[in-house]
């Protein structure tokens, strides 16, 4: 299933407090049709976010390497 | 610095403009100066640029300069480098000494001039290569499409009703078109491996760390490869070899002896092959399907089999490409939106207000998917799947269709190069022409398929390649119009 299809009406709520909170935590000042805007493309985010989140890890598997001294 | 050219149309100049490799030979024995392989060059480019949009800037002196070096080496007697003479071009994301790095947007265009040239563009210049201009690019590399919304739309030199495909679509289509032999560009999640495909060049995409991005602009610190485009395979080593090496200036670039290739590169005997299905089976169209099959049975390979986690790798890939392109362009975000594409302009700010939680998770699955690469890589040296799930999509195209489900065409047309990109591994994209239903093979419009090696493995990928085209089953195309093959 392409990750968009997965968007649905029961997660649009706390998607859109969690946005506004995040805007606003994050120093960003939107007008509402921009908010509309970026909520839809973090549902968006937020779909594809739950194949990484559901995927079934080790506990103690590692995040892949950032850092190199 | 020039604009970019505007002039002129298609196919009223000699069509070839021979291989890299070939110019490099002609030029060390004195049939050819560097000089006149650039002024052919800049005829092609003002003949077939306006067409296109490819360039978004030229270089031309700096070109005079480069090949009046060449010649004075030429004339003195003295050894050339390997790619004496040899015209190129690189996305507008590298540095080139005394001009913006606009990296495809107009919040870049009041940036300061580059200081010096990219590592790896200084090491080209080292080569010989002869440096005639910028090429167009997505937005901030952010898209799969080169629909630019400041610098215009690259067009696909096969049909210019279609897409080059992007973010490294000036790059594709430059070489699609026979301007240059050899371009540079980068690929975060498949910007290489998709305008490759759609415009019917080869691509690199080197394992991640190969090849060094110092004096490139960033996109995604975790999946930013830079890599050549190419009009044969002998091409893409050659540009592949003269940019090998270390550099401490970028910290994701291995310290790694160069380890070449040679411009022959050779597929050993007793290779095993696997075709990968599942996920890239499942978003290949018919066509697509038709390439890999064509690529699959030329090499010999029929064992089947399937990577365990790529649609995670790809949802990992795109979490964290959302994260950290968002993250990279906040501060700028906040004061200067407007100047922002609005493609791009929303989807970075959603990609800043990603929870850690996810990103953590996302690299987690990153490492976990990369073990079950290796675990494959033990059974096959190297793995098959298209490059991209279609041909060209029309200009301004939406959305399409594979096998019966509708999927945006700027996202969707990396799909497949996504999961690979992720867990860093190197591929060499060959230009395939599997024809459809309405077209034969010999109008049909190309479609790349990836060839993908364990890591460090650029040398198989390449010998894959180059037995491929050598079994003239990929294969470099001049468009229609433009006359005959190149010269090899």
């Amino acid at each position: 299933m392409w990750h968009d299809q997965r968007v649905t009406e029961a997660n649009s709520e706390p998607l859109e407090s969690y946005v506004r909170a995040a805007l606003a935590l994050q120093g960003y000042h939107f007008d509402e049709a921009q908010i509309a805007e970026i909520t839809v493309q973090f549902s968006r985010l937020e779909a594809i976010a739950q194949t990484v989140m559901q995927w079934p890890l080790p506990f103690a598997s590692e995040a892949a390497p950032v850092f190199r001294p | 610095m020039a604009p970019a050219v505007r002039l002129g149309s298609g196919a009223g100049v000699s069509p070839v403009i021979g291989s890299a490799a070939e110019i490099a030979r002609q030029v060390s024995r004195g049939v050819r100066s560097a000089a006149s392989v650039l002024a052919e060059a800049k005829d092609r480019i003002r003949a077939r640029d306006p067409d296109l949009n490819c360039f978004t800037a030229t270089t031309f002196e700096r070109a005079e300069r480069e090949a009046a070096a060449i010649d004075a080496l030429q004339a003195q007697g003295k050894p050339l480098p390997p790619l004496a003479g040899v015209p190129y071009a690189v996305k507008n994301l590298f540095d080139i000494e005394g001009m913006v790095t606009l990296a495809g947007a107009k919040v870049n265009a009041s940036n300061a001039p580059a200081a010096t040239d990219a590592t790896i563009v200084a090491r080209m210049q080292r080569a010989g290569a002869v440096l005639v201009g910028a090429l167009n690019m997505e937005e901030l590399a952010y898209g799969f499409t080169t629909e630019n919304p400041h610098y215009g739309t690259t067009r696909n030199p096969h049909d210019h009703s279609r897409g080059a495909g992007g973010s490294s679509g000036g790059s594709a289509a430059a070489v699609g078109a026979g301007m240059v032999p050899i371009s540079l560009g980068s690929d975060t999640s498949g910007s290489i491996r998709v305008p490759a495909s759609l415009c019917g060049v080869f691509g690199l995409k080197p394992t991640y760390g190969r090849l060094s991005r110092s004096g490139t602009f960033p996109f995604v610190n975790s999946f930013d490869h830079v890599g050549p485009f190419g009009a044969s395979v002998s091409d893409l080593a050659l540009a592949y070899d003269a940019m090998l090496g270390p550099d401490s200036q970028d910290p994701a670039c291995a310290q790694r002896a160069p380890e070449p290739v040679g411009t022959a590169p050779v597929l050993p005997p007793g290779i095993r092959i696997g075709i990968l299905g599942g996920w890239f089976h499942e978003w290949a169209d018919p066509a697509a399907r038709r390439a890999v099959q064509l690529a699959a049975t030329a090499l010999n390979a029929g064992e089947w089999t399937e990577l365990k986690g790529a649609e995670a790798a790809r949802a990992a890939a795109y979490i964290v490409t959302g994260a950290e392109g968002g993250a990279l362009h906040r501060p700028r975000l906040i004061e200067r939106y407007g100047e922002f594409g609005p493609a791009s302009r929303a989807r970075l700010v959603a990609g800043s207000l990603i929870p850690a939680s996810w990103v953590v998770q996302a690299q987690r699955v990153r490492r976990q998917v990369y073990r079950e690469a290796l675990e494959l890589f033990k059974r096959y040296d190297l793995l098959i799947a298209a490059a991209a799930p279609a041909v060209a999509p029309l200009v301004g195209q939406e959305t399409m269709e594979i096998n019966g489900r509708s999927i945006p065409t700027k996202a969707g047309l990396g799909v497949l190069t996504q999961p690979i990109s992720c867990i860093g591994l190197p591929v060499c994209t060959v230009p395939l022409w599997p024809g459809s239903d309405e077209l034969p093979p010999e109008r049909s419009l190309p479609l790349g398929v990836q060839l993908i090696g364990a890591p460090w493995r650029e040398d198989l990928c390449l010998g894959a390649a180059r037995a491929l085209e050598q079994a003239g089953v990929a294969e470099f195309r001049l468009p229609l119009g433009y006359g005959t093959q190149l010269e090899r």
